[in-house]
Formats: C-alpha cells, sequence, structure tokens
C-alpha cells in the first residue's frame, strides 16, 4: 500500500519554542488515522505543514507522493479547529465557492453543491443566509465545503469538537464514508473513544516529539492488561483493590491495573464483595488510558532530565 | 493562481456590492450634497433682515447724508420702480454716487416712509434691493427715543441690542471732520460683520469728501487721489502672447481639483477602511485558516485587496455618473449656468486623474491596512493601529488650498514625491498643471511604492493572519518583514 503522507524529521520552531520536533511518520493511503496529543503538543502545526500553510524549518513532507504538498492542495481537504463561514453568504454558494476555490468549475461546483447539501438534509437551506444556521447545521455545511471537491486525502482537525450526539454520529458517518470510497482521513481528538472507534491507525504527539504511532492493535500489543467494570457503589474502595498499581475511575466505570505478578482472579472476586458490578472484562489498556500513562511517563522524564541538566 | 485571485475578488466584490448599505451609502453622498446646496440657498433667503440705527453725535449731524450714500443701490432701484409705477421723483445721474442735493433727499424720505408692506411687494418685483433685503434701518423715532439726549439714546439701545431687540446700532463721533473718535459699532453678535463693513464703508466715503471740502484740494482732484486701484484680472492665453479676461469658468476651473481632492480622499479612506473591517471580520470569523487551505496567503490578499478595489470604483464610477447626470439636469431646472461645468468635470486632466489617482491611492493604503488588518483580531485593536494612518492621510486634506492656490509651488512640488501623498497632492495640481515630466515621475514612483507596499504587506498578513491574541510589537512585524 502506498503511502497518503510520509513526514521525515519534521521540525517547526517560531521563535525559541519548538512546536515540532523531528517528526518522522507514515500515513498509508485508503485509511483512518488519529493524530492525538494534549492541547498545545503539536497536532495543528503539524496539520499546518501538512496543508502547506505553513512551512517547516527542516525535515520532509510527501503528500500524495508529492514532495511538495502546494502542488496537490486541490486534492486536499481541510477542515480546521477554528473554523466559520461568511454569514452573508448562502449555504449552497459558500459550499461552491469551497468547491471553486479547489479548482471544480462553477457549473460543477454549483450542482455538486445542492446534491450535497439535499444529501446532508439541509435542501431546505441551500438559499438561506448561513447566519441563520445553527450550530450544528453550520458544521455540516462546513464539513460539505471540504469534502465537495472529492479529494484524495482528508485532514479534520479536531471534528467533533462542539457537535451534538446527533451531528457526531453524522460526522462519524462522513467519515466512515470517505474511507469506503477509498479516501484517506487524518483527524485530530482529544477524545480517545472517537480515535478508538474509527481509526485504523494512530499516533500521539507530546510536546512536540513522537510519542507512539502505528495500527491501534499493535500499540495496544505488550502493554498491561487491566480489569474494566462497570459499577454501582462508592468508587473510594477501589483504591483498596488488593495488589492495586494504578486505577482510572469514571464514576460508573473504572479500569483497573494490577501490580505484576497479581491475580486478577483475586482482585475481581474482591471487588464484587464491594461493588455491584453489571459487567467486567479483562483486556488490553484503553488508548485513554494509554494516552494518559504516556503523558504521566513523558512528563515524569522530562522532569528528571531537567532536574538532572 | 490568477483563477484564485479572481475567485477571493469576485468573492468580495459581490459580498459588498449585493448590500442594500453599500447602495445607500453611495446614493448619500449626491442627496446630501443637493440638500446642503439646497439647505444653504433656503439659509440664503430665510436669512433674517438685520435692524440697526444710528446715535448721531456729529454736529452738523451727518448721519443721514451716510444713510443715503450706503443705500445708493437701494434708492436707484426705488427710483426705477417709483418711475415704472409712473410716480416722478426727480433725475437722478446714471452712474457714479447719487450726489448730496435735494432729489437725492426727497427720495431718500420717500423711500424711508414707504410703509414695510409696500416696499416688501418692490422688494419681490424689482431687483437691486441688496441691502435694503439685508439691513433695515430702524429710526429713533419708531423706538421712541428721538426725544432723549443721544447719551441716554445709547443707554437705552445698548440695553435693546442685549435683549436681542434691536440687532445693532452705531454712534457716530462728534467731530468726524477733525477726529476719529466716538465711532462705535454695538452689537451681541462677534461673528457676522457684513453689517460694520457695508456702513463702516459709507461713512469712510461720506468723511473722506468733508474733510477733502475742508481742504483747499479741489474736489475733483482730491477723489482722483484718494481713488481705489483695482487690477482688473487677466490671464495669458496659451501660445499666443495675448492676454485675455478671467471669467467665472477659470476660476472655477483653477478650484475644481479641491472638490476633485475631497472626493478623491473619501474615496480611497472610506474604501481601504472597508478593506480594514473585513480582513478584521474574516479572522475574527475564523474563515481564514480553511480559506488559507485553498489559496496561498499572498493570492489571497492580493484577491480581497482587488475585490475591494473593484467595490471601490463602483462606488467612484456611481459618483462620476451622479455628477454629470446632475450637470446635465441641474441646467434644466435652475437655468443656464455661467460655469462650463461639464467641460470641467469631462476634463481628461480631472477625470481621468481622478480615476487614476484613486487606484494607485486605495492599492497604496490599501496595503498597509490590510497589513493592520490582518494583526488585530478586533475591530477595536485595528481602530488603535489606524490612528497614525489617519494622521498621515489629514495632511493633503489640510494642504488642499494652498497647493490649489500655489500648484507648482516648492510645497506642491515636494509634496507630489511623496508616494503617501502623491495622489492627493497631484490631483490637487491639476489646475497648475504639473510639467509632463512630473506626472511621470510620480507615476513611476507610486507604482514602485505599490510594488514595496504589496510586498511588505504580504510578507505582514502571512503570519498575521493566522495569529491569535495580543497584536504584535512593531518590533516582531519589522523581524517579519526582514524574513524571506
Amino acid at each position: 500500500m502506498t503511502d497518503a503522507l510520509v513526514l521525515q524529521g519534521v521540525t517547526k520552531r517560531f521563535g525559541s519554542f519548538t512546536a515540532v520536533d523531528d517528526l518522522s511518520l507514515r500515513v498509508p493511503a485508503g485509511c483512518i488515522y488519529g493524530f492525538l496529543g494534549q492541547n498545545g503538543a503539536g497536532k495543528t502545526t503539524t496539520i499546518r505543514m501538512v496543508m502547506s500553510i505553513f512551512h517547516q524549518d527542516s525535515g520532509t513532507i510527501s503528500v500524495l507522493g508529492h514532495a511538495d504538498a502546494s502542488e496537490v492542495k486541490d486534492r486536499l481537504g481541510y477542515l480546521p479547529e477554528e473554523k466559520g463561514l461568511y454569514k452573508k453568504m448562502k449555504t449552497a454558494e459558500i459550499v461552491a465557492y469551497f468547491g471553486k476555490l479547489k479548482g471544480m468549475d462553477t457549473r460543477t461546483a454549483n450542482i455538486k453543491a445542492k446534491e450535497l447539501l439535499t444529501r446532508f438534509g439541509l435542501a431546505d437551506w441551500m438559499d438561506k443566509k448561513c447566519e441563520a444556521m445553527s450550530k450544528g447545521m453550520g458544521q455540516k455545511v462546513q464539513i460539505l465545503g471540504t469534502i465537495i471537491h472529492e479529494p484524495d486525502l482528508v485532514i479534520l482537525d479536531e471534528p467533533f469538537s462542539g457537535l451534538d450526539p446527533v451531528n457526531r454520529d453524522v460526522m462519524r458517518d462522513t467519515i466512515l464514508q470517505m474511507k469506503r470510497e477509498g479516501r484517506t482521513v487524518i483527524f485530530s481528538t482529544h477524545v480517545m473513544e472517537q480515535a478508538e472507534q474509527l481509526c485504523d491507525s494512530v499516533m500521539m504527539i507530546h510536546k512536540g516529539q513522537l510519542a507512539f504511532a502505528g495500527k491501534l492493535t499493535e500499540i495496544k500489543t505488550g502493554r498491561d492488561f487491566g480489569i474494566q467494570i462497570d459499577y454501582d457503589g462508592d468508587g473510594r474502595v477501589l483504591e483498596q483493590t488488593p495488589g492495586l498499581q494504578r486505577v482510572n475511575d469514571q464514576g460508573k466505570k473504572a479500569e483497573i491495573y494490577l501490580k505484576r505478578d497479581q491475580d486478577p482472579q483475586t482482585a475481581l472476586r474482591w471487588l464484587m464483595d464491594h461493588l455491584t458490578i453489571r459487567r467486567f472484562d479483562y483486556r488490553e489498556p484503553s488508548l485513554h488510558e494509554i494516552f494518559v500513562r504516556t503523558v504521566e511517563q513523558r512528563d515524569t522524564a522530562l522532569a528528571a532530565a531537567e532536574e538532572n541538566a | 493562481m490568477a483563477s484564485k485571485i479572481g475567485l477571493v475578488a469576485q468573492r468580495e466584490f459581490n459580498e459588498n456590492v449585493r448590500t442594500k448599505t453599500f447602495w445607500i451609502g453611495i446614493l448619500a453622498v449626491p442627496v446630501l450634497i443637493v440638500l446642503g446646496i439646497g439647505a444653504s440657498w433656503l439659509l440664503q433667503q430665510f436669512k433674517e433682515t438685520k435692524t440697526y440705527t444710528v446715535v448721531d453725535f456729529s454736529e452738523p449731524a451727518i448721519g443721514r447724508r451716510i444713510e443715503q450714500t450706503a443705500r445708493q443701490g437701494d434708492l436707484r432701484a426705488f427710483h426705477a420702480a417709483m418711475e415704472q409705477a409712473g410716480k416722478v421723483m426727480g433725475e437722478i445721474p446714471e452712474r457714479g454716487e447719487l450726489p448730496d442735493n435735494q432729489t437725492t433727499e426727497e427720495l431718500y424720505t420717500a423711500f424711508l416712509d414707504m410703509p414695510a408692506s409696500e416696499l416688501e411687494a418692490l422688494m419681490e418685483q424689482g431687483s437691486g434691493f441688496e441691502a435694503a433685503k439685508k439691513f433695515r434701518f430702524v429710526r429713533l423715532s419708531e423706538l421712541e427715543l428721538d426725544h432723549l439726549p443721544p447719551e441716554e439714546q445709547a443707554k437705552a439701545l445698548t440695553q435693546l441690542v442685549d435683549n436681542d431687540e434691536l440687532f445693532a446700532y452705531f454712534t457716530i463721533g462728534h467731530d468726524p471732520k477733525n477726529s476719529d473718535e466716538g465711532f462705535e459699532y454695538v452689537s451681541n453678535n462677534l461673528t457676522d460683520d457684513d453689517l460694520r463693513k457695508w456702513y463702516g464703508g459709507a461713512a469712510t466715503r461720506v468723511i473722506q469728501s468733508i474733510r477733502i471740502a475742508d481742504t483747499r484740494i479741489p474736489r475733483g482732484v482730491a477723489e482722483h487721489i484718494s481713488k481705489e486701484i483695482r487690477f482688473s484680472k487677466k490671464k495669458a492665453e496659451a501660445g499666443t502672447g495675448e492676454t485675455a479676461d478671467v471669467t467665472v469658468g477659470d476660476t472655477a476651473n483653477k478650484w475644481a481639483p479641491v472638490a476633485f481632492v475631497y472626493f478623491l480622499w473619501i474615496a480611497v479612506f472610506s474604501i481601504a477602511q472597508m478593506l480594514l473591517t473585513n480582513t478584521v471580520e474574516e479572522k475574527s470569523m475564523r474563515i481564514m485558516e480553511v480559506l488559507l487551505s485553498s489559496v496561498s496567503p499572498r493570492e489571497l490578499m492580493a484577491g480581497k485587496i482587488w475585490g475591494i478595489a473593484a467595490t471601490g470604483l463602483t462606488m467612484v464610477g456611481s459618483w462620476v455618473l451622479f455628477a454629470l447626470i446632475g450637470i446635465w439636469v441641474a441646467p434644466m431646472i435652475l437655468g443656464e449656468f455661467d460655469v462650463p461645468w461639464m467641460q470641467i468635470i469631462g476634463d481628461p486632466r480631472y477625470l481621468i486623474s481622478f480615476v487614476a489617482y484613486f487606484l494607485l491611492g486605495y492599492l497604496l493604503y490599501a496595503a498597509v491596512l490590510v497589513a493592520i488588518g490582518s494583526v488585530c483580531n478586533t475591530l477595536k485593536e485595528a481602530q488603535n493601529l489606524m490612528q497614525p494612518v489617519i494622521i498621515i492621510l489629514v495632511v493633503p486634506l489640510i494642504a488642499m488650498v494652498i497647493i490649489v492656490q500655489e500648484p507648482n509651488g516648492i510645497v506642491a512640488k515636494v509634496m507630489s514625491y511623496i508616494p503617501l501623498y502623491t495622489p492627493f497632492v497631484m490631483m490637487n495640481r491639476a489646475g497648475g498643471p504639473p510639467e509632463t515630466y512630473e506626472y511621470v515621475i510620480t507615476g513611476i514612483l507610486m507604482l514602485l511604492s505599490v510594488w514595496i507596499a504589496f510586498r511588505a504587506a504580504g510578507k505582514v498578513f502571512r503570519i498575521g493572519v493566522l495569529m491569535t491574541g495580543k497584536p504584535p510589537k512593531l518590533r516582531e512585524i519589522l523581524g517579519w518583514l526582514r524574513s524571506k
């Protein structure tokens, strides 16, 4: 399989601050790829470099097989995190406008815009101005503007933020549909559950550096298994689980990791004595857990390095 | 690349031109001009007649003679009106001052005694009652002050002026033949000086003739000596070595640039401001990044600037159209003018300069404002950064009159070569007109500055447009300019 995107040793600095540090990455064509990381980790900067909005200080970026991303700009679709619409433009006009900016001719763009709006349930809004729409509808229109020109690579920066459950599902279905059509989709997110559900592969960036990258299954392999439970009762007792190393308590759900050589059967029996367990599982850690652990470990390592220095 | 600039420009143009406010704004200009002219005409029509009186301390009294002298025009008009009505008022000379004789005295008495309503009717029919329309003399007897000694009269009149019952009163000094003392003008209106000048002129002429009569110099000689010299205005006819009379049109032609500069200024300023607002709004609506994924910052900036330029040309074009319609329609309503407006506005020196300098001036200021807009997140921030630009822009407005008076003077010449002022100053000098080489050199300078400003603005725009938070410091912006 060819790669839709290849980054090699990419570094970007803003003054003395290194936003992205020696990042190397491969995104295979036709997959859904997640960019994970905390706020300010360097996700958006990386995406902007891919879109040739920023230029890297060093390293190479190859997009859809071209060394210069600006050559294939018209084959890329981009939905930034900070997204807005011209309030005074009509819905169909603005979707067509984005298409035309990507090189579509006026006629095709107009037809396609109307077709997409109809398909996404916005047929009644075609001739209305953007300012009249709700936030959810606005987001849909933005997505349509991103995909109208049928891009080969779609990059969505935090596409789920600010969406209600119904619109989240619409966004999810759109992403899955794009994959089915053979496009590559990269999206960044804070919500690990979303990444876990949708992505074939993910990468995590922490303070500008790559923490891990690869297929989800590969990333999870070799990591500590944990007990995952749905429960009712006072979650404070979780801390007293025999052989406990750490716990990730979410109120009604919890992930419990035991020290090495501890028997999960004993722990589970103890838990059933102290809480009402509605479901349990013993499996590889969730992406959420991996994310949080990675941040902890890397921060500890960085703090130690600073102390030594 | 060009097509993307075109797309951005087209969108900008459509968005602005499709709004009602844009067209209301354009229409407002001619409407306001017509209203302004109408209002000043109305004000002139309804300007109240100013009432005044005179306390005459002089011996022998000269007040009456001054009145007669001041009202020469009124009296001639009155004479004509009376003759027309078939009343014989005696012979008066065709031209020159009315003599100090019985006929004048009788004419004046009849004029004074005419009831106000009849006089008004006369003024409406006949022409020439210029002074009577503006100033009305109130006899002391009308104010029931004629029985008082002059000192008491002055006191009572001051009271009337204070109560706004009388616009002003004059006092004539005790001994006008020998002394300039005791001439006073008492009024609470300190700005309108017309009455004082008009009456003062007549008083000067009367007192001069009294003083001349007192010397042994023959009257004719004295008058000849004291006569004011007036230079008649002529201009050199191009190429012929001849001179010609200066017409109203010539004067209008010399002053026309002022109007053009004024409109140029409004056009450049309002359109460049539109670009600034638009850029800041686009930034605050968070639409920049989506656009930048499809077009380069340079294309986006160029598209915006050209789109708004087209908007501006639409505005300027509409104004020109209104002006041409106005010139065509106005004589039908108001009668023919002495001023060849069509010729002045249609003069390529004005019209072509106007459009060309609008475009060049706009482009230069657009580059500055788009850069400012790109680093600001709110309009308030942008307005703060705009202040120095406004100060720079006010200079050509202040210099406007000086330059039109001396279109080829040193101030005008030097300012022509400062690119930020070139469009305004060269437009301002068009009545001169400047030498062809000046048009060429300033034009080249201007194009060069636009090119440099675009490059610099491009660098600032590229970085500024994606910045959020505090606007950058000047030092940072200078750093961006140095970057590749």
